[in-house]
């Protein structure tokens, strides 16, 4: 999902949980510094932990959602500030 | 007398056609980023391979002779034999003419020679002007009749949405066995942009209407990405590497660059101890496969199931695996659609199947259920009790549900083979406690420590070697062996297919 430009150098980018389930885990809050793949949540979903990632390197800009939160398949669950 | 004059003339006329629609549309199609249709050719073909037909049709005379807007002929890629066509968007936008058409004529070749199809759709279809020309109106035909339904049961077709394709050319590349289309330079829709906003008012570019985001991984109904035309040909040239020129042959084969005894140690620790947790079953594909390659087919779409074209020890195989990490490996409709799709071209083709299997059941929920998971998913199953290729199954996980009896035949090659990892039922456990338990478990003084007991009982029974003692699977293999016990059992069925070779029979309504 490929956010819209904001300024000179950031974009916003878009996390999403590709499966329904529900969130079991939040590992990171507003501010935090991300890089590429870390795992950002986790989802439960078919009795699995399955990780929610970030797309790219950036800062965490909003998080939508609390543990147990019920998610739907391509649902926004945090937005991303690129570097 | 000597012909020699009119010989001149044949060589004159065929160097006209090369000129296509004229060096102004040449240039604009490059703009856009797009080959010309010759250009493809070149570049996919093998060099001066081509044998063109019908290079001599056009219209018009001395300067403006415009060439039929299409081109094709016999060639071949890597050595082997193949039709090959395309339209030529420099010419009225590929757009199709009246009467009989170049296309036609590839296919009918391609019936009467048995060789793969390669169609390199460009342009937008039918065209107004015919119906001017023509004076009246005439009830929509099919120009090649059925010939394309008739050679999708008998050779390989491939078809190529090289440029923004609508109507015509689009509708058939759909009748293919697989499709490919590049990112930015190419669209696939029923109807482009200015008849969409005639229709329903809609103002929508061209990429956001059909573009890849769109035709391959939103529908699916592309089945590859290719970052530019270049890759395109590249990945048909991996796809007919990996099909027989047609049904009355076996795949080919290719001498191994891999032993086939290999025992890759890290198959033993790919699994998490924690079966919740998931992994990455395509590392498992690629420590069993040939050189650890696979060409997947549909890589962006149905998520929940991997579908790909490898080899083990030289043969083609088709690999399905179930993918923990999207869904927990559960079935969906977009997944069940995928299964029935690539089982059935491995089936047509005589490629034998192993399937890597992970997988709770069809996947739960509203919207499964809005998106008809159940009837899709039981088209996977039946598809599965009508193919008659060999299917192998390995249990690396979870088998649970129906959504996991798609995953093998038991009725023809019951061999299933599980990992120490795998765990099997009808449903699972954890599901199965609360709704069979729930009096004696709302009844006990400690509700929850009533389930955990009764969990722990029934966890204790989900050993596989519980299981292989009581021969409910057929074996419990360490991990490292299945690719040398896979080459073996394929070695065996190889013969099997040769006397089963030629088109297969389809009958029966599927769900």
């Amino acid at each position: 999902m490929n956010g819209d430009r904001e300024g000179e150098a950031m974009a916003v980018i878009k996390v999403s949980s590709e499966t329904a389930g529900s969130i079991w885990q939040i590992l990171v809050k507003p501010g935090d510094s991300v890089a590429a793949d870390d795992v950002l949540m986790i989802l439960e979903s078919m009795k699995m932990e399955i990780p929610i990632t970030a797309p790219a390197a950036g800062r965490v800009a909003e998080v939508f959602v609390n543990e147990k939160t019920p998610v739907g398949a391509d649902e926004v669950v945090a937005t991303l500030i690129s570097d | 007398m000597s012909w020699k004059e009119e010989v001149g003339e044949i060589a004159r006329r065929r160097a006209r056609a090369l000129n296509l629609g004229g060096e102004e549309r040449i240039r604009r199609q490059h703009e856009a980023g797009r080959h010309t249709v010759r250009e493809r050719l070149d570049a996919l073909l093998d060099p001066g391979s081509l044998v063109e037909f019908g290079a001599l049709v056009g219209e018009g005379d001395a300067g403006r002779f415009l060439p039929a807007g299409y081109v094709g002929g016999l060639g071949r890629i890597d050595g082997r034999d193949v039709m090959i066509g395309g339209e030529d968007f420099t010419v009225r936008g590929g757009s199709e003419r009246d009467g009989r058409t170049k296309d036609r004529l590839m296919l009918e070749l391609a019936r009467e020679f048995r060789v793969p199809v390669v169609q390199l759709h460009d342009g937008a279809g039918g065209n107004i002007e015919n119906t001017l020309r023509r004076g009246y109106m005439q009830i929509p035909t099919w120009s090649n009749d059925g010939l394309e339904v008739d050679l999708l049961a008998t050779v390989p077709i491939v078809a190529g949405v090289m440029g923004s394709i609508a109507g015509g050319p689009a509708t058939r590349a759909m009748l293919s066995h697989w499709s490919v289309m590049p990112k930015h330079s190419a669209e696939c829709f029923i109807a482009g942009p200015p008849v969409v906003k005639r229709a329903i008012g809609l103002d929508i570019s061209k990429q956001d209407l059909g573009g890849s985001q769109v035709a391959v991984r939103s529908s699916g109904v592309i089945d590859n990405e290719a970052e530019d035309e270049l890759d395109c040909f590249r990945q048909m040239r991996e796809f007919l590497s990996c099909m027989p020129r047609n049904v009355w042959e076996l795949p080919p084969y290719r001498q191994p660059t891999d032993r086939p005894d290999r025992r890759d140690e890290d198959l033993l620790d790919i699994v998490p101890g924690n079966r919740r947790q998931p992994y990455d079953m395509r590392k498992v594909i690629r420590k069993v496969v040939d050189d650890g390659h696979m060409f997947e087919i549909r890589p962006f779409h149905g998520k929940c199931l991997i579908t790909a074209l490898a080899r083990l020890n030289g043969h083609v195989v088709g690999v399905m695996a179930s993918n923990p990490m999207v869904q927990g490996g559960a079935l969906d409709g977009p997944g069940a659609d995928k299964h029935v799709h690539f089982m059935e071209l491995c089936d047509q083709f005589h490629i034998p199947i192993v399937y890597f299997v992970d997988c709770p059941g069809f996947l739960v929920g509203p919207d499964a259920e809005r998106s008809g998971a159940l009837r899709r998913g039981m088209r996977a199953f039946w598809t599965t009790f009508s193919i008659t290729v060999p299917l192998l199954q390995v249990i690396v996980r979870r088998c649970y549900g129906v959504g996991s009896v798609t995953t093998s035949r038991t009725d023809r090659l019951r061999l299933r083979l599980a990992w120490p990892s795998g765990e099997f039922g009808g449903i699972p456990i954890e599901g199965g406690v609360d709704a069979a338990f729930r009096r004696s478990i709302e009844a006990a003084p400690d509700p929850q420590a009533k389930r955990i007991e009764i969990e722990e009982t029934i966890a204790r029974l989900r050993s596989p070697l519980l299981a292989a003692q009581a021969f409910g699977v057929e074996d419990v293999i360490d991990p490292r062996e299945t690719r040398p016990l896979l080459i073996r059992l394929l070695e065996v069925v190889q013969k099997k297919r040769e006397y089963a070779l030629g088109p297969k029979a389809r009958a029966g309504v599927r769900p």
